[in-house]
């Protein structure tokens, strides 16, 4: 993970809201997105991540608030001068050109010769690894082939900054998780900042310097992906990245940057204050990973807490065993990942357990 | 689907009903009688070489041609900006307006001529062959925009915006995007709109003022029983005419589905 913060401002967003007609899309954005950054926008379908997506792109024209490029403001700016190109979800591969003519669009205003042209296109092309594609008719290309054209097509013209829709998405997994790869090369190799819109958190996590998590309009968080990983700002945001146990709890009390609460089948645990986020007036629950979760196996000790449990259901993985456990003689039940390493046998449904944890690795959502 | 010989016959006599009486056409065309029946007499190009001969024939063919390729290039046109509109923008009233461009495909066509035909008189404009245009431009401009229409639907937005997104305006993406990709579209309504008009009578026996048109002039010619076997000679030009039409219009629709790689979804051919 790259620290960013020193990076300049590439975009900003102040209080930006999009109506279209009655429906509020947009809830009042802001943030700001470092120039260079790998930036994402992670949310279920629906929540507005295209919209946002397209405010910058300049498809779609915002209600009211500020979206300001490299400190420009963009509210006169229309999409065809703008410093952003965008990889459509579609690709929006024109279909009755060849491929080079689709890469070289952009290039039909440029002042440079014919051949200089041609060899920025067959440059763009060597750098999504298509070269010697250029002849070939557009629609004779596989989805993996067209999503690498249009974004030698987007990169050709060197915006300040692209966008992708969701372009991995139309991918099958091995073709996915091989470009997730290729795109992270490519953003550290041309330096531009990419804009990437996707439902998947785990493609999120795997490619992003930072992170904008979207319910319903609004960025429920923005940071880091372990930041958003370890300490999520909202319930919402920690059960829709990952898998979260929530455990129900109650306040005991509340002094200087302490916490002290009482948690259902964890017994008493005090909690640093940077584990309790801003309270959003919820029933109080204690949220932690599955791997934070530890099973003791013989006469092993936990380092720091342990409780009792019985396993309730075992789900095997080859790699991994995944454990569903009732804690201490309670109706609560967390969920456990356990390496499958040599000499750790997997254990039987009904088995008494011993689960170590630790009181750092919570999270206390109220 | 043995156990259909009903189905079969009436296959073959819809068929039979809908060809037979086409398929006549050349066969005495090319017979030596001035009597259009059986049987046979002998082959003639007589009749062939008297149609060529016909002046006022001539006249007809040429205004006929006129006339089709204006009407079918203004309906195409008008055609285009309206489905372009319907399809791509929201606008107050749009629903009724459109319903209003589409209602002349099921307006008889004879209240639509007479009112026309009342209009212009009493606005004292000359009946000519420009009433005839601006008469069948009203009954083909529906057609235009149905076709059209579905044209500018298969067409994803996305890529316009592509277009935008690499720095073309509106109007240069209209001409190497949108224009490319709906010139099937185009083609064919420019087709279906110049055949509607090539042998429409109705408009063209009112607003012509009796001015030759190809359509009114055969019709006039089949009182005269001598001029038959010379019309029927000109029928089967017309018909080869179509056929070579129609088949340049399904090479251009298959040639424009797979340059845009599309499936073939059926067609006229
Ligand atoms: N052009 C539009 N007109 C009306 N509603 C729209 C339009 N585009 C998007 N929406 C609505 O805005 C919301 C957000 O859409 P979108 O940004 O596409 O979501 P996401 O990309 O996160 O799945 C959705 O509820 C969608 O129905
Ligand atoms: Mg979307």
């Amino acid at each position: 993970m790259t620290t960013t913060d020193d990076r300049p401002t590439m975009i900003e967003f102040k209080d930006v809201h999009k109506y279209y007609g009655d429906y509020h899309a947009l809830r009042g954005i802001n943030g700001t997105i470092k120039a260079g950054e790998f930036f994402s926008l992670l949310g279920p379908s629906g929540c507005g991540k295209t919209t946002l997506l397209r405010t910058i792109a300049g498809f779609e024209d915002i209600s009211s608030g500020v979206i300001m490029i490299d400190g420009k403001d963009m509210a006169s700016v229309a999409a065809n001068t703008r410093p952003t190109n965008m990889v459509f979800q579609s690709y929006a591969i024109f279909p009755h050109m060849s491929v080079e003519e689709n890469v070289g669009f952009g290039l039909r205003k440029d002042p440079r010769s014919k051949d200089e042209k041609a060899a920025a296109v067959a440059e763009a092309l060597g750098m999504v690894g298509l070269k010697g594609f250029g002849k070939r008719a557009a629609h004779a290309l596989s989805g993996g082939q067209r999503q690498r054209v249009a974004l030698a097509r987007a990169l050709i013209l060197k915006p300040k900054v692209l966008l992708l829709d969701e372009p991995l998405s139309a991918l099958d997994k091995k073709m996915r998780e091989h470009m997730q790869v290729e795109l992270i090369k490519l953003q550290r190799q041309v330096g531009i900042t990419f804009i990437l819109v996707t439902h998947d958190q785990e493609e999120a996590l795997v490619m992003s310097d930072r992170i904008a998590v979207m319910f319903d309009g609004e960025i429920a968080q923005l940071a880091d992906p372990e930041t958003l990983y370890r300490r999520p700002a909202t319930k919402k945001v920690a059960d829709f990245i990952g898998t979260m146990n929530f455990i129900p709890a109650t306040i005991l009390s509340e002094a200087g940057d302490k916490v002290e609460i009482e948690a259902k089948g964890l017994g008493r645990v005090a909690l640093d204050i940077a584990q309790a986020p801003t309270p959003a007036g919820e029933d109080p629950v204690v949220g932690l990973r599955p791997e934070t979760l530890t099973l003791l196996y013989d006469d092993q000790k936990a380092p720091e807490r342990e409780t009792e449990g019985v396993i309730d259901e075992v789900i095997y993985f080859g790699d991994m065993t995944y454990y569903d456990v009732y804690l201490g003689g309670t109706d609560v039940e967390v969920r456990l990942s356990m390496r499958n390493v040599p000499g750790r046998p997997v254990l039987d449904v009904g088995t008494k357990v011993r689960v170590a944890w630790s009181p750092s690795a919570l999270v206390l959502f109220r | 689907m043995k156990k259909a010989p009903i189905l079969k016959g009436y296959t073959l006599f819809y068929l039979l009903f809908l060809y037979g009486p086409i398929l006549l056409l050349p066969i005495f065309a090319f017979n030596d009688s001035k009597v259009v029946a059986f049987p046979l007499k002998g082959l003639t190009l007589n009749w062939f070489a008297e149609m060529a001969a016909d002046q006022n024939l001539r006249t007809a063919a040429k205004n006929s041609l006129i006339i089709a390729f204006s009407v079918s290039s203004i309906s195409t046109i008008l055609g285009i900006f309206a489905a372009r509109a319907s399809v791509r923008y929201n606008f107050p009233g749009k629903a009724p307006i459109m319903g209003m461009i589409m209602l002349p495909l099921v307006l008889p066509e004879m209240i639509v001529a007479m009112a026309l035909l009342v209009v212009l008189l009493s606005l004292g404009i000359q009946l000519s062959l420009f009433t005839v245009i601006v008469g069948q431009v009203l009954i083909c401009t529906p057609f235009a925009v149905a076709i059209l229409t579905s044209a500018f639907q298969s067409l994803d937005r996305s890529l316009e915006e592509a277009s935008l997104d690499l720095g073309e305006t509106a109007v240069s993406t209209f001409r190497l995007i949108v224009l490319p990709l709906v010139m099937p579209g185009i083609m064919a309504s420019f087709l279906i709109c110049f055949t509607i008009s090539f042998d429409e009578f109705i408009i063209a026996n009112f607003l012509g003022s009796g001015k030759p048109i190809l359509s009114v002039y055969i019709f006039g010619q089949f009182r005269f029983p001598a001029k038959v076997p010379s019309m029927l000679a000109l029928g089967t030009v017309l018909v080869l005419f179509s056929i070579i039409l129609l088949g340049f219009a399904e090479y251009m629709r298959r040639r424009g589905i797979a340059k845009a790689g599309g499936k073939d979804s059926g067609g006229l051919l």
